[in-house]
């Protein structure tokens, strides 16, 4: 019994060090390969770095004028449109000269206010400002023409309470509704708290993909595999050192972009568990890591790897809601997205970093992931493990 | 250079692409479904924005308020709560994107004269899905407090409804949108996407061609052999280029035939000026190949250089107007931003060189230098 007691320590102490054995070995491998290193540092840092000064909001979008009134009244709604949404970009003569700016992408609105603006105010009757918008980039013609409308209504709301004599003292006795809208999470709308942070899950997805793919084909292409298979080792004991490590790489390098990066650079208010959100980054590298198992089961080099790497991280970092919001896909797509697991990711990072949610409220999404994850990788080792028959 | 020897090497070239078959169908197929999936899915047209309720009056008045929301098809709505907490972790969990919240006696204090406020609380996660709700609710609140106002007016002043409502809104805005009239960012998006797909693809089936020559050694042959260097990239890469050359037309048929947008511009300046951003980024995967040494690293550098720019930095998804100054200083670097303005000039602008000659300029300037670079990065006597 002793002895048998013994014979299996020692067996488990053989299993054990020979994983060690193996994720040293895959550890060593690739810190040696210097152009890898600095590229994943490059994605973990530099990247980031870059990404914080795109913004997705209307920044300074140059209004030509072309005001046929040249009254107080237009002035005063040209003056409206100013930063940090809209800059003037000067008077024209004519809107045929507005088209052409707008052609040449050096104007982004024409605001037209017709002859006799400030007279049809005072007179009471209704008037109307043409307003031409740049709509070949849909983010900024959407958002462009939202404001502008925006500014005009309150304008015209302002010149009809001035023109019926109600101050702000009246206002008080007007059946109105007034508008308090908060913003949470992110009050003033800054995109540098959310495409860091957006671009930080995006290089984790590539890499928990991409590595592990990169790892398992290599040694088939080198043949290397071959040596692993009449080795004592078993199949798991070949692919959980190289799962193990390439999560230690993303951990590490999710650790060094949030503190030494993201942090500091972009003052972005932790709400939640760090904890939470690492022990979550870790589960999904080693969930997805079955994605990249299942590419590399697929190919006999890294061309055709890389390749089919591409044709399953792109539509699901665009899928997901990293870049656009999520609902803005098609309906179909948005069933398609519930399978992926980034979705999840994205949702429960967010959560728990702005959102300051803890397991209370993200435990749904904790499960779909777990779940999801479980799937993906065990089709991933099974397929691994086939080879070997 | 001699052409027999350009062509011994092109023929090597292209009998091991036909020769791996999953290479050869991949290098065709990602491409157009890239095109196909993202064509349809992404859009930023942002719609059922998944919203809650949490109605404190219960009137008339309130309902008819909060059916306004209710019947858009921006917003989908998903019951009704009965505290300010269910809607925080509601938003929280991000089961809801926004919630409105009616105070008590909304009705009564309208009818008799006095103001209520309408108090939203939306997501300000992402920050544009944020702007974009909010720039609704304020257009819906405005919608009612004009009718809520108009009737005021007429019942003070003895005027019909109709007069009410112009002395209230007296300033109209007529929108008109030029070159997108129905802002239908599925053709922004899929004219942007040709650059988006042609600046990864091209890059990684050159780069992973030529590390793994170097890789497995075959290299040496050419290191031994009388080939000089030019022909031998010259020969190498004809083939990559050709695939992106196919690919560019494939993906052309596509935006025009599937998502039917407009091609307003000029073919021809068109297709010259794509074959010239394919050279410019089968260039880069050029300089990856020259640089690593390894193919794994190859793949990451190749993600590292087109990935991230052409994704942020090419006007796909983010203007560049709208950027940073240092941001936009940044996009000017890389040739994707270029190349979207030519292809959104060339589909629903119809501009041509007239307006674009720059672009152009530059795109032939980036295919030079990186073409040079490449040459003279490349040794047939490399140390180490």
């Amino acid at each position: 019994m002793n002895r048998h007691f013994t014979e299996m320590n020692t067996r488990l102490y053989m299993w054990w060090s020979r994983l060690a054995a193996m994720t040293v070995k895959e550890l060593l491998q690739l810190g040696r390969d210097g152009f890898l290193m600095f590229a994943i540092f490059f994605l973990f840092t530099i990247d980031i770095v870059m990404t914080g000064n795109v913004r997705l909001e209307l920044n300074h979008a140059t209004v030509v004028v072309h005001d046929a009134d040249h009254s107080e009244a237009s002035r005063e709604l040209i003056y409206r449109f100013r930063p940090p949404y809209f800059k003037l970009g000067g008077e024209i003569l004519d809107s045929r000269q507005g088209i052409r700016l707008l052609d040449q992408g050096k104007a982004l609105v024409v605001l037209d206010i017709p002859e006799d603006f400030q007279k049809s105010l005072l007179n009471g009757e209704h008037t109307d400002v043409q307003v031409l918008v740049d709509s070949s980039n849909t983010v900024l013609g959407s958002l462009a023409a939202s404001y502008s409308s925006q500014i005009i209504g309150q304008y015209g709301f302002d010149a009809a309470l001035k023109r019926m004599g109600v101050n702000e003292k009246d206002l008080e006795n007007v059946p109105m509704l007034v508008d308090q809208h908060r913003v949470w999470y992110n009050p003033n709308q800054n995109d540098q708290w959310f495409i860091p942070i957006s671009e930080l899950l995006v290089v984790i997805t590539i890499l928990a993909i991409m590595l592990p793919a990169a790892a398992v084909v290599r040694e088939k292409e080198h043949g290397t595999i071959e040596q692993l298979m009449v080795s004592p080792l078993s199949p798991i004991q070949i692919l959980l050192p190289k799962i193990i490590s390439m999560t230690m790489v993303i951990l590490l390098g999710t650790a060094v972009s949030l503190f030494l990066v993201i942090l500091p650079l972009f003052h972005i208010p932790i709400k939640g568990s760090l904890l939470l959100f690492f022990s979550v980054t870790g589960l999904y590298a080693i969930a997805t890591s079955g994605l990249g198992l299942f590419i590399s089961t697929m190919s006999r080099n890294l061309a055709q790897a890389a390749l089919l790497a591409i044709l399953v991280l792109m539509p699901m970092i665009f899928l997901s809601g990293a870049w656009t919001p999520p609902e803005a896909m098609p309906a179909g797509l948005r069933q398609a997205m519930y399978f992926s697991p980034l979705y999840y990711f994205i949702e429960m990072s967010y959560g728990i970093l702005l959102k300051g949610a803890g397991l209370r409220v993200l435990w749904d999404s904790l499960l779909n992931l777990t779940l999801l994850g479980g799937v993906i990788f065990a089709i991933g080792l099974w397929r691994f493990r086939r080879q070997f028959k | 250079m001699k052409l027999i020897r350009v062509q011994a090497i092109m023929h090597k070239e292209w009998r091991e692409i036909l020769r791996d078959r999953l290479f050869l169908t991949l290098a065709f197929v990602v491409p157009a479904s890239l095109m196909l999936v993202f064509g349809y899915g992404i859009s930023l047209d942002v719609e059922n924005l998944p919203f809650a309720v949490l109605d404190q009056d219960r009137s008339a008045m309130s309902r008819d308020y909060l059916h306004r929301f209710i019947d858009s098809r921006y917003f989908d709505y998903q019951g009704d709560v009965r505290s300010v907490r269910e809607i925080d972790s509601l938003l929280a969990d991000s089961d809801i994107r926004f919630a409105i919240i009616i105070p008590p006696k909304f009705q009564e204090n309208l009818l008799s004269g006095r103001p209520v406020a309408a108090q939203s609380l939306i997501d300000g996660v992402f920050p544009f899905r944020a702007s974009t709700s909010k720039g609704y609710v304020i257009a819906i609140n405005a919608a009612f407090n004009g009718e809520l106002l108009a009737g005021y007016i007429s019942r003070r002043l003895g005027v019909n409804l109709e007069q009410g409502m112009n002395m209230v809104q007296p300033v109209g805005v007529q929108l008109r949108y030029l070159y997108n009239q129905e802002v239908k960012s599925t053709w922004s998006i899929a004219t942007a996407l040709i650059m988006f797909v042609l600046m990864i693809i091209p890059p990684f089936l050159t780069a992973l061609g030529v590390v793994r020559e170097k890789e497995n050694g075959s290299i040496y042959n050419i290191y031994a052999s009388t080939v000089s260097r030019g022909e031998f990239l010259v020969g190498k890469l004809t083939p990559y280029v050709g695939i992106a050359i196919i690919n560019m037309l494939i993906l052309w048929l596509m935006v025009v035939f599937l998502f039917r947008a407009p091609f307003k511009g000029d073919p021809l300046f068109f297709f010259v000026a794509s074959v010239i951003y394919v050279i410019c980024t089968t260039g880069i995967g050029l300089l990856v190949s020259l640089i690593v040494r390894t193919q794994v690293a190859a793949m990451l550098m190749t993600v590292v250089v087109t990935i991230v720019p052409s994704v942020l930095y090419s006007g796909l998804l983010v203007p560049i107007a709208s950027m940073a100054p240092q941001g936009q200083f940044e996009a000017h670097l890389f040739p994707a931003m270029y190349y979207t303005d030519i292809a959104l000039g060339s589909f629903l602008k119809g501009i041509g060189l007239e307006q674009l000659w720059g672009r152009v300029l530059a795109l032939s300037i980036y295919a030079a230098v990186l073409w040079t670079l490449g040459y003279l990065l490349f040794h047939k006597r490399p140390r180490s």
